[in-house]
């Protein structure tokens, strides 16, 4: 089934080139990369000394002296034309479909918004709402405020939602209790005013079962 | 009494719960009240009407009814991991004795003390941890130092 993207909720596909592997052992790939890292940056091309540069015509010289602040810490980017951007984006797409038809990703994670909070959330993982949910205990949901997936290699960020038929996250509600009796009190001093009061509120408690992708995006 | 004085615990499920099927942690209930006391009256009346239809709604759950001679009806639900947790329900209504027991079928036994955070994973990290030099443009050595 292949999903177009409307004008709403287009996604922004883009893909991400890591330095680290996340498989190793995390201390030795850290340190590995650190130092290899370091290696490469701390060899920078030789910049004139400012006497040199002023003595020179400000054409080819520079009037104050290069830092690390002299330009920002992103890379300079050129407006890219229409049809090469479009072109770049017809890649980018096929390049994410094929991982995704091939079920080259692993585990994926999402960015679900409920109960008026935004969480970060995996397969197996455990969420408390401090908020009565009308569902039994036992009862599979499906958290359709999706704002984000994201695998190992590419993510899909919504503006500002994912289209339903794109994700699909199901949880289920494990239990429904009260919190612990928090103490509410109020005191004035000298004033002989006291209130005391105690808050118990319904919370509920979900497992995410599963974060799945559509099977191919337009 | 704050949340450093008293004991915490993380956010955990019993035994994975949920993962596969869901199961109800409620494993026993016994009801203990008096047959003649004024402040088990809900008690009775809930005994009348409700208890039957809440074992068969929980077919999990073994319910007991034990009339004692006791000053204050009380309600003893044992959950699967051990935890004992008793409710006074003294001068209740039938149907706040009721309420009571939902309460306590829908809670797992953990301890209903401070949570430290909302949230649970065992997998907190999927595309790699960030370092400094994540996204860091690198630039490419030019002289001939290994």
């Amino acid at each position: 089934m292949t999903v177009r993207m409307s004008a709403h909720f287009t996604a922004i596909l883009f893909e991400r080139t890591s330095l680290v592997d996340e498989h190793f052992p995390v201390k030795m790939a850290l340190m590995a990369t650190l130092r290899r890292t370091w290696r490469v940056l701390t060899s920078r091309p030789s910049v004139l000394p400012p006497a040199v540069s002023r003595s020179q015509s400000s054409v080819s010289g520079h009037l104050v002296p290069v830092t690390s602040l002299s330009r920002p810490p992103w890379p300079e980017t050129r407006p890219v034309p229409e049809e090469e951007q479009r072109r770049q984006h017809a890649a980018l797409t096929s390049a994410v479909n094929r991982l995704i038809e091939q079920d080259d990703f692993g585990r994926l994670f999402a960015v679900v918004h409920i109960a008026g909070r935004q969480w970060k959330v995996t397969d197996e993982d455990l969420i408390l709402l401090e908020s009565h949910v009308p569902a039994a205990c036992g009862e599979r949901l499906r958290l359709e405020k999706v704002l984000l997936v994201g695998a190992r290699d590419f993510t899909l960020a919504g503006r500002p939602l994912l289209a339903k038929e794109l994700v699909r996250v199901e949880a289920t509600v494990l239990e429904k209790t009260q919190s612990w009796p928090k103490v509410h009190m109020r005191f004035w001093r000298r004033h002989r005013f006291r209130r005391k009061r105690i808050v118990v509120q319904p919370q509920t408690v979900l497992r995410i079962n599963s974060v799945r992708l559509a099977p191919a995006l337009a | 009494m704050t949340s450093s004085g008293t004991p915490s615990r993380f956010l955990k499920s019993v035994l994975q719960n949920g993962v596969g099927r869901y199961v109800c942690q409620l494993k026993r209930i016994s009801i203990i009240f008096s047959k003649n006391g004024p402040s088990s009256l809900g008690v009775r009346d809930f005994i009348e009407d409700g208890v039957v239809d809440y074992a068969k709604k929980n077919p999990g759950t073994v319910v007991y009814v034990s009339p004692q001679v006791c000053s204050k009806p009380k309600i003893v639900a044992e959950y699967l991991n051990g935890n004992v947790r008793e409710e006074i329900v003294a001068s209740k209504t039938s149907s706040q004795v009721s309420e009571v027991l939902t309460l306590l079928t829908n809670q797992s036994g953990l301890d209903v003390i401070r949570i430290r955070k909302p949230f649970h994973t065992d997998n907190p990290s999927i595309q790699g941890l960030w370092h400094p030099f994540t996204n860091r443009p690198l630039v490419p050595r030019t002289d001939d130092k290994v």
